[in-house]
């Protein structure tokens, strides 16, 4: 049974590493990014490229892929995201369009394979990379047998949840963005930026998909469609936990992973992700504003 | 008589009908099959364009209306197929004859446990009634539950994704009632009367032509009557509607379930041209790339959405003939998506509107007549 | 006879603050009543309560003497409410006309629409409402094409099209110059007799035009009601609302 909640658990923390960035954007810009699970196959690829090119391990690649791709989520927002602003369907699409092309991107080895030259590491096919050794195995605690891997994500996934927290609400720049959650006008009307504030929301989140992106590429094969599905799971969660409610998302993506954990050991895999389906679609119908939204009227 | 707006709608669209009706003349059997599968990709085109550009409904999952059609259909083809064992009291499709428990009767009602839902569709007219009958049934049923509560638009897109993401899985899941991963294959082919619809066949292609046709003149006769007007008000202003006395719900509902209906005939039609079924239809980049063709072609615009699917079609069709050219026309349409959502919000048809406004203002002005309208009432159809 | 429409100790209470507290109104047909108050004293709330927009916790919104309380939108706009909103709501995407032909719309029933055009009677009824609001140049014109102050006669328009009892106007004239105030004043007077009119104005000046009576509200409940003098001689009124340098 523990070890059925433990693994609820990890899918849990995954589904929030990955849900954190799209609830902050969401909340902050009200903007639903649909390339945000292409942000996690960049993180991805990010690991799959260190490793095969320069030897480096996967730690090594966690704070690379923030960087990478919080500044492919900057040029993005920069870009495209800020000229829709206030269209949020257009914004839907247009953010699809670009996950459409960061997804052939990859596909084509960013184009250089058009004339003739693959670089290893990206192109259509299936990339694997292996858990590091020192997170390989079966870790005891309290007498319960933990995946070590497992572990590790749950460990790292409630650092940047804190990490994150942190920022939002001790910080002065954290106060900007809860401000523009509320009321984006007034915000600018109080003097503060807010077009630089989205741009760096807009790249934070995508970081912390990329994070997710280098935990996932160690248990599944990596390939330019991983994204795909990501962002409609982290859509779910999000809306379910509320808008503009970090901790909603924290719980959503926590009850979520164990009903998936839960539904998985009795079924198939693949039922259970349609009970999770069903079960947000439900609760979006039924509490549109969340299972704890702040919103008073 | 002055040449009104009106009338320019009504000779682009006999144009284009007489276009498609009159194309196979100059093609071979190979290349009819294939336009004509553009064409039912045209209809899906139509029924993007009636939801979304007209209700304000962006349905990201309508892949699962055209599969629903297609399946229906083809369970009905499968049926009457020679790989089907006929002779039994009941036909039995041959993936549930390979997959039944040993000792199994070979009947639909007990060879597996949900075998028995293929009993109705011995009779062909049943699969194609369903084939229509199902994706509505459905559209009714989430359009009554989702619009009622109100829900904001982009809640819905995320829902129809949801769904169709769902019943994919399920669809896949469910061997024993689908065929799983490799579809329904092996098909019958449609039989009405004593004739037969080969693909191959010209009679085919203008089945696809006729319905087509059929379905975009009946689309716009829909939209031009109050109630098509009514409909695009509330895509404009939902709580204005509703507060000049319009059950807002009602209107959404029932245009979404036309749409779905139209999305279903183009799935059976689809079968007959292709022969097959399968959950790729619920794929949702197949979803996604219906939204794409009208995007390009124009939102608003039916017939622009229609031949937006037609053309892009066509020449992704030219292109997937190298691997890498297929690729790179990836990229282009993605491009050109993203472009139209930023900068051309109509599609290319709302662009031709606009030309074709300021070209017969000219027009009218230099024949004396009295200043025109100052912004186009809706792009030529 | 009841009157056109009235409220019976009408109440909303949300999270943390009572909007609107045991409000009895009463406009009798034909009559034109302001509504005045500060901001946020509850003057849109009401008129969201009688036109159906948000449902109230206690009390009885009658039309015509029938209780439409917590009734659908839609279902009190059938009976005979027009409702014209602070923030112009008018269809932008389709002309002045198609926006009127929408409003003219003999029977809202869907069915019942799947026709197409409008009668001869309905057209003429929609010319008489562009030149009513001296929209008639620009009837070809998309909706948001138009200035703001067009926007609003447009908006006055589709109510007056609607052709309701009862006229629910918010702010009517906000954010018009005056030469446009005074149209509106104008607009309004003519409806004066033929309709019952319920407005939330701020304006003095505007009000000084068209008012009958007022009813004064602050922080959800009535305050004063009467004529203008009576109202700008109340004390209360004057603490509350218009200051003890008295109307300016």
């Amino acid at each position: 049974m523990i070890d059925v909640a433990f693994i609820g658990l990890s899918i849990g923390a995954i589904l929030l590493l990955v849900s954190l960035g799209l609830a902050i954007t969401y909340g902050s810009m009200g903007v639903i990014n649909m390339a945000h699970g292409e942000m996690v196959m960049l993180g991805a690829y990010t690991n799959v490229l260190l490793g095969i090119w320069l030897n480096v391990g996967f730690l090594a690649a966690i704070p690379v892929a923030f960087m990478a791709t919080a500044l492919v989520g900057f040029v993005i927002e920069r870009l495209v995201v800020r000229r829709l602003y206030g269209r949020l369907l257009d914004t839907m699409l247009a953010t699809w369009g670009i996950a459409i092309l960061l997804q052939e991107a990859v596909r084509l080895d960013l184009g250089l394979s058009l004339v003739g030259i693959n670089i290893e590491g990206l192109g259509k096919g299936l990339q694997k990379v292996a858990a590091p050794d020192w997170l390989a195995g079966v870790v005891t605690i309290a007498g319960v047998q933990i995946n070590a891997y497992r572990g590790f994500i749950i460990l790292l996934t409630a650092v940047l949840t804190t990490a994150t927290w942190i920022l939002l609400y001790r910080t002065p720049l954290g106060i900007q963005v809860r401000a523009i959650m509320r009321n984006p006008k007034m915000a600018a009307a109080c003097g503060i930026n807010v077009e630089r504030v989205n741009a760096l929301t807009f790249a934070y989140g995508s970081g912390l998909a990329g994070i997710a992106g280098v935990m996932m590429s160690g248990f599944m094969t990596v390939s330019p469609e991983m994204g795909a599905p990501v962002v409609v799971d982290g859509f779910l969660v999000v809306v379910t936990g509320g808008l503009g409610s970090l901790l909603g998302t924290v719980w959503s993506a926590g009850i979520l992973g164990e009903i998936n954990g839960f539904v998985s050991s009795v079924t198939t895999d693949v039922v259970a992700r349609a009970a999770v389906f069903a079960v947000l679609i439900l609760i979006i119908v039924f509490r549109p504003n969340g299972l704890f939204s702040f919103r008073a009227r | 008589m002055a040449l009104k707006r009106g009338h320019l709608d009504l000779i682009i669209y006999g144009a284009f009908v007489a276009v498609i009706l009159v194309a196979p003349l100059w093609l071979d059997d190979f290349w009819v099959n294939r336009l004509s599968k553009y064409l039912v990709y045209g209809m899906l085109g139509i029924a993007i364009s009636l939801s979304w550009g007209y209700a304000g409904i962006l349905n990201l999952g309508q892949g699962l209306f055209f599969g629903a059609g297609a399946y229906m259909l083809a369970m009905s083809l499968k049926l009457a197929s020679p790989t089907s064992l006929q002779s039994s009291d009941t036909p039995v499709p041959d993936f549930m004859l390979w997959n039944s428990e040993p000792g199994a009767v070979a009947n639909l009602c007990c060879i597996n446990r949900v075998s028995f839902l293929w009993i109705p569709f011995q009779h062909q007219w049943f699969g194609l009634i369903a084939g229509v009958a199902l994706p509505s049934l459905i559209a009714g049923l989430l359009g009554t539950v989702l619009f009622r509560r109100r829900l904001a638009g982009a809640f819905v897109s995320i829902i129809t994704l949801a769904f169709v993401l769902m019943i994919r899985l399920l669809v896949i899941e469910e061997q024993p009632l689908t065929n799983g991963f490799n579809g329904l294959t092996d098909l019958a082919l449609l039989t009405i009367g004593n004739f037969q619809f080969d693909p191959y066949d010209r009679a085919t292609y203008y089945l696809v032509a006729v319905s087509l046709s059929l379905a975009l003149i009946g689309a716009r006769l829909l939209v031009g009557t109050r109630a098509g007007l009514i409909l695009q008000g509330i895509r404009d202003d939902q709580a204005r509607a509703r507060c000049l006395g319009f059950n807002v719900p009602a209107f959404q509902t029932l245009f979404f379930s036309v749409s779905a209906a139209i999305a279903g005939l183009a799935g059976m039609l689809y079968v007959v041209v292709a022969q097959f079924a399968s959950p790729t239809f619920l794929d949702i980049s197949f979803s996604i790339t219906m939204v794409i063709w009208a995007a390009v072609g124009g939102r608003s615009s039916l017939l622009g959405a229609c031949i937006g699917a037609i053309v892009i079609n066509m020449i992704e069709a030219t292109a997937s003939e190298t691997a890498a050219l297929l690729d790179l026309w990836k990229v282009i349409i993605g491009l050109i998506f993203v472009l139209a959502v930023l900068f051309l919000p109509r599609g290319i048809a709302g662009l031709a509107g606009s030309v074709s406004d300021r070209l017969f203002a000219m027009w009218s002005r230099g024949r004396g007549q009295a200043e025109l309208p100052s912004g186009a009432a809706q792009p030529a159809e | 006879m009841s009157a056109a429409v009235a409220t019976k100790d009408l109440t909303v209470q949300f999270p943390g603050l009572t909007a609107v507290d045991q409000v009895s109104l009463s406009v009798e047909t034909g009559e034109l009543r302001v509504l005045l108050g500060a901001n946020g004293a509850g003057k849109t709330t009401l008129m969201d309560l009688i036109s159906g927009k948000t449902k109230s916790t206690a009390g009885r919104v009658l039309v015509g003497g029938v209780d439409v309380t917590n009734w659908e939108e839609h279902r009190i706009a059938r009976i005979g409410v027009g409702r014209k909103f602070q923030i112009p709501s008018v269809f932008r995407e389709l002309t002045v006309q198609e926006n009127l032909t929408i409003a003219s719309c003999k029977s809202v029933s869907l069915v019942s629409n799947l026709g197409f055009g409008l009668s001869h009677r309905q057209q003429r009824r929609i010319d008489e409402v562009l030149d009513l609001t001296a929209l008639t140049g620009v009837r070809d014109r998309i909706a948001s094409d138009l200035s703001h102050g067009e926007m609003q006669w447009l908006e006055l328009g589709l109510v007056i099209a609607q052709n309701p009892k009862v006229l629910l106007l918010d702010e009517p004239t906000a954010g018009m110059t005056q030469s446009e105030t005074r149209k509106t004043a104008e607009i309004i007077k003519s409806l004066r007799g033929r309709y019952t009119i319920l407005v939330v104005e701020h304006d003095m000046a505007f009000i000084r035009e068209i008012a009958e009576q007022i009813t004064v509200m602050h922080l959800g409940r009535v305050l004063a009601e009467g004529d203008i003098a009576a109202v700008e001689s109340n004390e209360e009124v004057r603490a509350a609302y218009l200051g003890s340098k008295g109307i300016h």
